[in-house]
């Protein structure tokens, strides 16, 4: 039966287990003359949930696992040999599940890929059997045992609220999950890589060139530069900017400037990365290259440091001015009465009181937008280039750790290749370099906000 | 400074110390100004560039459906599937020719071929679903608006120009006089193309036919998921936190958790996706179930943040006067601080439904940027058949040579932004309606 | 009342270093001050007395034109420093706050060093010409703030890292470095101890030698002794004005003796 036709039938037990489940309640109550603990339908919600909440747990999780299970077996019954050279078994585990969801095998397809695709069909056949058998004994299992327990003097709607609490616990866990879950993923594949490529070459080579026939060099540094020199180009036009902007609507505008400028500044966090891409491709950067690189003779690549760089800076305008914005208002107005009792100016007071109390809330700011640079995507894809290489020229086509990844992990190579595996090592450097980024700025942060509470 | 000076007249020292605070002042205004203006900029490139995507180059052809080449064996239906866009082709082709040569309109020095090439390729095989659809027009004569060439529409909207198809191995400045004279005769004209918000992508050589239809259809699929996974356990996540964790480390790492997975790039989720979902529990790659599950997650902490802050901004006083008419804490919560608390929830829940509407980078690792041409099927299966997401087709037309590309992806963003506009708009509206202030 | 403002008026102008007349102050629809006239003598302490929410607060702050930093405060009437109006278009008010100091209720040295804090006036006001004339200024504002022993071996230590009583001191200092010629204290004892108040009181007669100050305050104990001249202020009206002996042993208004006898508050 299929998934969707086991989780509805057991739904339907769950509904009858209320329906019963609350009649029984009545009934017993009637029959011995005893008052119920809780109101009737909570006995039937109580069987409800024994009903559904651990089968679809057990679906949920089954199906989650059972394609490991079955295609380790599969894998199992290729043998070594038949692995072609420089390549691995995922290829072939490809061809077999193709087959196995109904394809035509090929002329060329191995008979020991033919036999472990029969081998998964059967397997899912037989998963899917025991599966339905599993789900169904469990819920009807959870539904006897529950409606069994129905007594007047029992508490169940003590019952079902320790049961929804632990459902709500389980919710809240799923953040841990998602951590784990990318942490593992990205350790998990990462220790694949270097056991196919040297770790030292990844860490310490000055060369980016994969090759497709092997003998690639995956060197981290000049991914790590151009990330780097993109997010400072675009920091050091957006925290001015943003700074100022902040510094602009909440010391001098007036209420009605505020009230039109603010949302307008907002609308820029509010627009995808996709449209600061697109922007990036058909107009800064031909904008940039007619008008400054060419004339200047710098290049005439109209993808370049200083497209994404300055793109990167707009997308970074309205965070380091919200976040600059709460950290100016948080230093205390009696400051600002201090200096300008003593006569300074509202610049004087900003630049010589204001800014300097705020100074580790504004580092925090700019902390968090440069991890923000540092992870951002679109952008780079769409309006960095895509050559790997250790270079000063702003006008020049540069790339980033974002950039490769997605190259690596879209192009046609076999996922088992150090090619492709290398996307899960630029992936964890990124995980590290923003976390870090992320949790120093929290702390800055906060310590911050202690200061003035 | 013993010698006080009259406040009517300003000293050096304080002119320069105006001058430096009007400056100042400029510089933020600046600022400002700046950010507006970059604001003003990219919208006036994006619509400027995207507005002709709703209009179309379109040939109008007064035509007969001549049955001794669309049916040549009979109209019974089987036999109309038989008949391939070849004979359409021809058809067409050959009643352009006669439209021409009726109205009069010279094609001196233009082969056949070179006339048939102002079409799209895309024309017969619109006409031939027109015939499928209703095979009662056979033999009829009808009114065909059919799709002009990539380069035809660009000309007639200024991206092709004479000099240009001098270089152009697709078109020639002879069918682009061609064109003109029969734009004048009111042939060829723009005409509004719903068809860009409902067809499938079209292959590389006819961006003229590429829609939106799959990718909308495919972004819809994913934000129905998110929305029915991260609504109820994003909910359940923030009760817990907010009314019953207690104070201990595991509540902390939970917390912790969540705030550092609100700053995670958007790429590690679409490698998270790869590995666990695809790689890991064999889902199917292009897949608007895998997509749907990835920005789930993404979405997840924004929920339970504006969550978790719209259940403070419910005051303990509401908690009390339940517990105090005997409710239990869960009844509490369920029947009194949930539905105060609903409009915050809701608000935070469209605005992260709009964040995750134009993510791209995790769909892009998942596979979603194939080219897909078959719309998905209804859901539940059609969360599992391959599609597009609207951000996705916009980066998908970007990599692809044809500048007319250009125009799409343009346009695609303006449909990318009116669903956010909207959405936004939503938001605002029922902050504003439900506001309450305690 | 009316009597009184013609006994007010008598007083020698000579002596007169500020001078209000008819001043209102509106914050948005508020009425919060209404028509008072007030001559502010030199080397004077003045005391402003009155109930929370009287405007004696809000007319301190009419004087060195605090107020202009209120986006819904509106003032109007006549305030003179030395016969020039202090509302006059072409004053500067920053030109202003160097000539009349302000020190607030609630101590706030900036998070800067000690050091820091005090050549903030001079060095915006261009006071001093070099290192040493600086150190001078600070070490006399110190001094003279009373302060000045305990705090010279760690001048570079943050101000903010003082006890209340010592900020506030700090900011005293902070704001004589600037040689204002009238300082104005918003009830600059009411955040500290008793120990505290009376260094703090003390030092104010020691001012007086100086420029005048005016001073808010809560306490009519303190305005009893710190002060030649007081104010009463009620309900956004001044209701009396005089020699401080006079006004708190023989009030010609009811309402000033009822709130000395604590009968209103």
């Amino acid at each position: 039966m299929s998934p969707g036709l086991l989780i509805l039938i057991i739904l339907c037990t769950g509904i009858a287990g209320l329906v019963l489940g609350r009649r029984r309640a009545l009934l017993r109550s009637e029959s011995s003359g005893q008052r119920l603990h809780s109101l009737p339908m909570a006995y039937g919600q109580s069987v409800f949930l024994f009903a559904t909440v651990p089968a679809l747990l057990l679906v949920a999780v089954w199906l989650l696992l059972q394609p490991v299970f079955l295609e380790g077996r599969a894998a199992g019954m290729i043998p070594t040999s038949d692995i072609p050279a420089g390549s691995g078994i995922a290829l072939l585990l490809d061809e077999a599940r193709r087959i196995a969801n109904g394809l035509p095998a090929t002329a060329a397809t191995l008979p020991s890929v033919i036999a472990a695709a029969q081998a998964l069909n059967e397997g899912y056949e037989s998963a899917r059997l025991s599966l339905s058998i599993a789900a169904l004994a469990l819920a009807l299992g959870g539904a006897i045992w529950a409606f069994l327990r129905i007594k007047p003097e029992a508490r169940a709607r003590n019952l079902v609220e320790q049961f929804i609490l632990a459902m709500l616990m389980g919710a809240s866990l799923i953040a841990i999950l998602t951590t784990f879950a990318i942490v593992a993923s990205l350790i998990f594949e990462t220790v694949h890589f270097f056991q196919v490529y040297e770790a030292r070459d990844f860490f310490l080579s000055l060369t980016w060139s994969p090759r497709f026939g092997g003998g690639s060099q995956l060197g981290l540094w000049p991914l790590l530069w151009g990330t780097l020199y993109i997010s400072f180009i675009a920091l050091l036009f957006a925290v001015p900017v943003g700074l100022m902007a902040a510094i602009y609507l909440s010391e001098y505008a007036g209420p009605r400037m505020r009230a039109v400028a603010k949302p307008l500044i907002e609308i820029l966090a509010g627009i995808p990365t996709i449209v600061y891409g697109l922007f990036a491709l058909i107009t800064v950067g031909p904008l940039l290259r007619d008008y400054l690189a060419q004339p200047m003779g710098l290049g005439d690549s109209s993808s370049s440091v200083l497209t994404a760089g300055l793109v990167m800076g707009i997308m970074l305008i309205p965070f380091v001015s919200s976040l600059s914005d709460d950290i100016i208002n948080a230093v205390p107005q009696s400051l600002r009465d201090g200096s300008y009792g003593l006569g300074a100016t509202r610049s004087e007071t900003i630049r010589q009181v204001v800014l300097p109390a705020a100074l580790p809330g504004v580092v925090g700011a700019v902390l968090l937008a440069a991890s923000r640079a540092i992870g951002e995507t679109m952008i780079v894809v769409m309006g960095a280039g895509a050559a790997a290489k250790l270079d000063l020229n702003p006008f020049e086509a540069m790339t980033t750790i974002t950039v490769k990844i997605v190259s690596q992990l879209t192009g046609d190579t076999e996922f088992a290749s150090p090619e492709t595996l290398v996307a899960f090592a630029l992936g964890l450097t990124l995980f590290i370099f923003t976390l870090g980024l992320n949790i120093l700025a929290l702390v800055i942060v906060r310590k911050y906000r202690e200061q003035y509470e | 400074m013993s010698t006080p000076s009259s406040l009517y007249v300003a000293d050096p020292r304080s002119k320069a110390r105006r001058r430096s605070e009007s400056r100042f002042r400029l510089m933020g205004l600046g600022a400002v100004g700046l950010a507006v203006a970059a604001l003003v900029f990219l919208l006036s490139s994006v619509l400027g560039n995207g507005l002709g995507a709703f209009r179309q180059g379109v040939i109008t052809l007064d035509m007969t459906l001549d049955a001794a080449i669309i049916a040549p064996k009979g109209t019974d239906p089987e036999a109309l599937q038989k008949v391939t866009t070849i004979a359409y082709k021809r058809l067409l082709d050959r009643e352009l020719a006669q439209d021409l040569a009726a109205k009069g309109l010279s094609t001196e020095g233009l082969s056949d071929k070179a006339i048939a090439g102002l079409l799209s390729q895309e024309a017969p095989a619109v006409l031939r679903r027109m015939v499928l659809a209703d095979p009662a027009l056979i033999g009829q004569p009808i009114r065909f608006e059919a799709l002009a060439n990539g380069r035809v529409d660009g000309f007639l909207k200024g991206r092709v120009t004479m000099e240009s198809a001098k270089l152009d191995s697709n078109i020639s400045p002879e069918q682009l006089t061609l064109a003109t004279v029969m734009r004048d005769a009111g042939m060829l004209n723009l005409s509004f193309n719903p068809s860009f918000l409902t067809a499938p992508d079209a292959s590389e050589l006819r961006p003229e036919a590429a829609g939106l239809g799959v990718a909308i259809l495919g972004s819809a699929y994913m934000m129905l998921i998110v929305l029915c996974i991260s609504v109820p356990l994003g909910v359940a996540a923030s009760i817990y936190l907010e009314e019953f964790a207690p104070q201990n480390r595991l509540t902390d790492l939970i917390e912790v958790n969540i705030s550092n997975l609100a700053a995670v790039p958007s790429i590690v989720f679409g490698i998270l996706g790869l590995a666990i979902f695809i790689n890991f529990a064999g889902l199917p790659q292009s897949a608007p179930i895998v997509g749907g599950l990835v920005l789930t997650l993404m979405t997840l902490p924004t929920i339970i943040i504006s969550t978790r802050a719209a259940l403070k901004a419910v005051p303990p006083s509401i908690r009390d006067a339940a517990l105090g008419v005997g409710a239990s804490k869960m009844q509490a919560i369920f029947h009194h601080v949930l539905p105060l608390a609903m409009p915050g929830i809701l608000t935070g829940t469209i605005i992260g439904l709009a964040q995750a509407l134009g993510e791209t980078a995790p769909l892009l690792l998942i596979g979603m940027v194939a080219f897909v041409r078959d719309y998905p099927a209804a859901p539940p299966e059609g969360f599992f058949d391959p599609a597009s997401a609207l951000p996705v087709q916009v980066y998908n037309w970007t990599t692809r040579a044809d500048p007319a590309f250009m125009e799409r992806a343009s346009g695609a963003i303006i449909v990318l932004l009116l669903f956010l506009i909207v959405m936004n708009a939503i938001a605002i509206l029922l902050r504003r309606r439900f506001e309450r202030r305690w | 009342m009316k009597d009184m403002r013609i006994a007010e008026r008598t007083v020698d102008s000579q002596t007169s270093k500020m001078i209000a007349r008819g001043v209102q102050v509106h914050y948005g629809t508020t009425h919060a001050l209404k028509d008072v006239d007030v001559d502010i003598l030199d080397k004077t302490v003045t005391a402003f007395i009155g109930p929370s929410g009287c405007g004696k607060s809000t007319f301190l702050r009419c004087l060195n034109r605090m107020n202009d930093t209120v986006a819904s405060a509106r003032v109007t009437g006549r305030i003179e420093l030395d016969g020039e109006d202090i509302y006059d278009r072409r004053v500067d008010p920053v030109q202003l706050r160097a000539r009349v100091g302000m020190v607030f209720q609630k101590p706030n040295p900036f998070p800067k060093s000690i050091y820091d804090n005090v050549a903030y006036g001079p060095r915006i006001h261009g006071l001093a010409r070099g290192k040493a004339e600086l150190d001078e200024i600070v070490e006399k504002s110190l001094r003279k703030a009373a302060i000045w022993n305990e705090v010279k071996d760690r001048l570079n230590a943050p101000g903010t890292g003082l006890s209340g009583g010592q900020q506030q001191r700090l900011c005293i200092a902070r704001a004589i470095a600037t040689s204002p010629e009238v300082l104005l204290m918003d009830e600059p004892c009411s955040a500290l101890d008793p120990i505290a108040t009376a260094q703090v009181e003390e030092l104010i007669d020691e001012l007086r030698g100086q420029f005048s100050v005016v001073i808010v305050t809560h306490s009519m104990q303190q305005a009893a002794r710190v002060s030649q001249r007081t104010a009463f202020f009620h309900l956004g009206n001044l209701v009396e004005y005089g020699e401080t002996g006079q006004i708190f042993t023989n009030p010609t208004d009811p309402r000033t003796e009822s709130y000395i006898t604590g009968r209103i508050g």
